[in-house]
C-alpha cells in the first residue's frame, strides 16, 4: 500500500428502522459503536435486521428514526450517492459485473470519481498484488466466468477497496464459498484488515466465522434487537441471555478455547520442563496450534497433557488441565475495547 | 408439384411486380415494427429499471397473444377505414407487445444481487442503467424486436384484405396471377421473413457483451 487513509469510526445512535406495512420494525434502535479500524460482526438468525442494519449505513435502506454518523458527520448530511463513494461494499456472490474485466469492476468507483487512467492502472495493479492475484498482467483482461469463486471473491473484495475507503460494509461476502476456499479467504481478509486499518462492518450468519474475524461481535435477535455486544471472549465465556447462549450453540466452550493458541500459555507451563515420567506418552503440538486442536489431539492419544513444539524446538508442555481451564484464555483478543 | 416447380419461372417472369410489391411489403411491417421500437423498448426499460408494472406487461403480452391479426384488421375498418393507416395500426398492436415485454423482462430478470453492487458503489440511477442494465439487458430486448420483427413481416400478408398492398396482393388474388403466383408469393414472404430473422440473429450475436458471450460460449463448450 503507497498510501491510505486510515479507518473512521461508525456509530449507530438508535438507528430504527420499519419496512412498509411491517408491523415490528426490523430494526430497533440499535445503540453501537465500532470504533476506527475495528472489524465488528454482525450476526444473528435470519429475521434480525443484521443486513438492515448494514445497508441502512450506505442507505440502501432509510432509517426510520435515529441516526448514523461516520467519523462525527451523519449519514444524512450528504446525497446517499456522495456517501456510497465513500463505503466499500462487497456482497455474497461478489455481485462482480459479468460484462467488465477485473482491471474495469476494480475500477468501477475510481471512475465514476473521474481518477485519470494511470491513477486507476496503478491502483488496480495494487490492488490485485494485495488481494494475492499476481501476476497483475493475468488477471487484469478476464471476466468473472472465468474465475473460480474464491477468485471472484477476492476482486470483489479489491474492488470494494478501490477508492480507498475509511470505511468497508461486508454482506455474507464468503458466504457462497466452499469450506476449504472461505477460510483462505478469510484469512487473506484479515491480513488485509489488519494491513488497511478499515473499519469494518461484516454480516455473517456463522457464528464461527464471527469468532475468527471480528474485533467484536454484536448479537442480533429477531425483532431487530441488539441481544450482546462484546469481543468473541466475552461472549463466549458471558452469554447475556439464554438467546444468545443457544445461539452461539453447545460447542460454546470449545469455540472459546479456539481463540487461544497452545503457544500463548505454554510458558505457564515451563517449570515443569524436565517433570519426566509423567510427560510420557503425551503427544506433540505445534505452538501455533489453538487449545481447541491441542485438546483433539490428546483426546486423540488419550494423553493427560501435550508436548509443545515450535520450529522444531521443544518449548514446554501443557496439561490437559491447562488446556480445558487456560488462565488467560482471549485475554490478549480485547484489542482495540477500550 | 408442378404448382410448387411453376413458382419459379414465374418469380423470373415477374421480377419488377415481385420487387414492387416487397416494398410495398417492407413499408407496411417496418413502419410499425419503428413504432412498436419507438414506443415499447422505453416503456419497457423504465418499467423494468423500477421493477414496476409486472401485471402490465404480462397483461398486455396475452392481450397481444390472443388478439387475432384478421379481426383486428376488420374491426378496424370500422374506425379508420381501408387502406395502409389500418393495416399499420394492426401490426403496431402485433409487433408492440413482444417488444414492450421482452424490454421489461430484459431490465427487471439482472440479478438484483447486481444492480444492488452498483448502487451500494454509489453508481446514479442513470450510471445502474446505462453501465449495467442496458448491456447486460439488450441482447433480450433485441430478442423482443427480432420476434416482433418476423411477425409483422409474414403478417403484413393479411394487409391486403385491407387494401393496402404488399405480397398479399399477390398471394391472395389467385384470379389474376395464377396458382404459380400465389406459390410464388407465399415462397417470397416466407424468404423474406427468414431473412429478416437472420438478419437479427446476428445483431443478437454481436448485441451480446464480451464477458457474458464468454460465459455462454465456455457452457457450451
Amino acid at each position: 500500500m503507497t498510501q491510505h487513509s486510515t479507518g473512521t469510526s461508525i456509530t449507530f445512535d438508535r438507528a430504527t428502522k420499519t419496512y412498509p406495512g411491517a408491523a415490528a420494525p426490523a430494526l430497533d434502535a440499535l445503540d453501537l459503536e465500532v470504533e476506527a479500524g475495528e472489524l465488528v460482526c454482525l450476526v444473528g438468525p435470519s429475521g434480525g435486521g443484521k443486513t438492515t442494519a448494514l445497508q441502512l449505513v450506505n442507505r440502501l435502506v432509510d432509517l426510520t428514526s435515529g441516526d448514523i454518523r461516520i467519523g462525527d458527520r451523519s449519514i444524512t448530511d450528504q446525497s446517499a450517492i456522495e456517501l456510497r463513494r465513500t463505503i466499500g461494499y462487497a456482497i455474497q456472490q461478489s455481485g462482480l459485473f459479468p460484462h467488465y474485466t477485473v482491471a474495469d469492476n476494480i475500477a468501477t468507483v475510481p471512475v465514476i470519481l473521474g481518477w485519470n487512467k494511470e491513477r486507476i492502472r496503478a491502483r488496480t495493479a495494487e490492488l490485485l498484488e494485495l488481494v494475492g492475484l499476481s501476476p497483475v498482467e493475468t488477471w487484469l483482461p478476464r471476466y468473472p466466468a472465468q474465475l473460480s469463486g474464491g477468485q471472484q471473491q477476492r476482486v470483489g473484495i479489491a474492488r470494494a477497496l478501490a477508492a480507498d475507503p475509511p470505511v468497508m460494509l461486508m454482506d455474507e461476502p464468503f458466504g457462497a464459498l466452499d469450506p476449504i476456499t472461505r477460510v483462505a479467504v478469510q484469512d487473506e481478509f484479515l491480513a488485509i484488515h489488519r494491513a488497511v486499518a478499515k473499519t469494518t462492518l461484516f454480516v455473517t450468519h456463522d457464528i464461527d466465522e464471527a469468532i475468527k474475524m471480528a474485533d467484536r461481535i454484536a448479537i442480533l435477535k429477531p425483532g431487530g434487537k441488539l441481544a450482546q455486544f462484546g469481543t468473541p471472549a466475552e461472549v463466549l465465556s458471558n452469554p447475556a441471555d439464554d438467546f444468545v447462549a443457544e445461539f452461539l450453540g453447545a460447542e460454546r466452550g470449545l469455540k472459546r478455547l479456539a481463540l487461544t493458541t497452545v503457544g500463548e500459555i505454554v510458558t505457564g507451563s515451563s517449570d515443569r520442563v524436565g517433570a519426566g515420567a509423567e510427560t510420557a506418552g503425551w503427544p506433540d503440538v505445534e505452538a501455533t496450534m489453538t487449545l481447541r486442536e491441542a485438546l483433539s489431539v490428546v483426546s486423540a492419544a488419550q494423553a493427560e497433557g501435550a508436548i509443545v513444539h515450535a520450529g522444531g524446538s521443544r518449548l514446554g508442555e501443557v496439561s490437559l488441565h491447562d488446556l480445558i481451564a487456560p488462565p488467560t484464555a482471549g485475554e490478549d483478543r480485547e484489542g482495540v475495547r477500550a | 408439384m408442378d404448382v410448387v416447380f411453376g413458382a419459379f419461372p414465374f418469380m423470373i417472369d415477374n421480377v419488377g411486380l415481385l420487387l414492387t410489391k416487397t416494398g410495398d411489403h417492407l413499408v407496411i411491417s417496418l413502419i410499425p415494427l419503428l413504432a412498436a421500437i419507438v414506443v415499447g423498448v422505453p416503456i419497457g426499460i423504465w418499467l423494468g429499471h423500477a421493477h414496476r408494472g409486472e401485471f402490465l406487461a404480462v397483461s398486455v403480452t396475452n392481450i397481444g397473444r390472443a388478439l387475432p391479426s384478421l379481426a383486428l384488421i376488420a374491426i378496424l375498418i370500422g374506425f379508420v377505414g381501408i387502406g395502409m393507416l389500418n393495416a399499420m395500426i394492426a401490426l403496431f398492436l402485433l409487433a408492440f407487445p413482444p417488444i414492450l415485454s421482452y424490454a421489461f423482462q430484459a431490465v427487471n430478470s439482472i440479478d438484483r444481487d447486481l444492480t444492488r453492487a452498483a448502487r451500494g458503489m454509489g453508481m446514479s440511477h442513470g450510471q445502474v442503467l446505462l453501465k449495467v442494465e442496458l448491456p447486460l439487458g439488450l441482447p433480450m430486448i433485441i430478442a423482443g424486436i427480432r420476434t416482433s420483427a418476423v411477425l409483422t413481416v409474414s403478417s403484413a400478408t393479411i394487409a391486403t384484405i385491407a387494401g393496402s398492398g404488399g405480397l398479399g396482393d399477390v398471394i391472395l388474388n389467385q384470379v389474376a396471377y395464377g396458382m404459380e403466383g400465389v406459390v410464388a408469393g407465399a415462397i417470397w414472404v416466407a424468404v423474406l421473413a427468414i431473412l429478416v430473422d437472420q438478419a437479427f440473429a446476428l445483431l443478437l450475436r454481436v448485441s451480446a457483451p464480451a464477458g457474458v458471450k464468454r460465459l455462454q460460449s465456455t457452457s457450451v463448450a
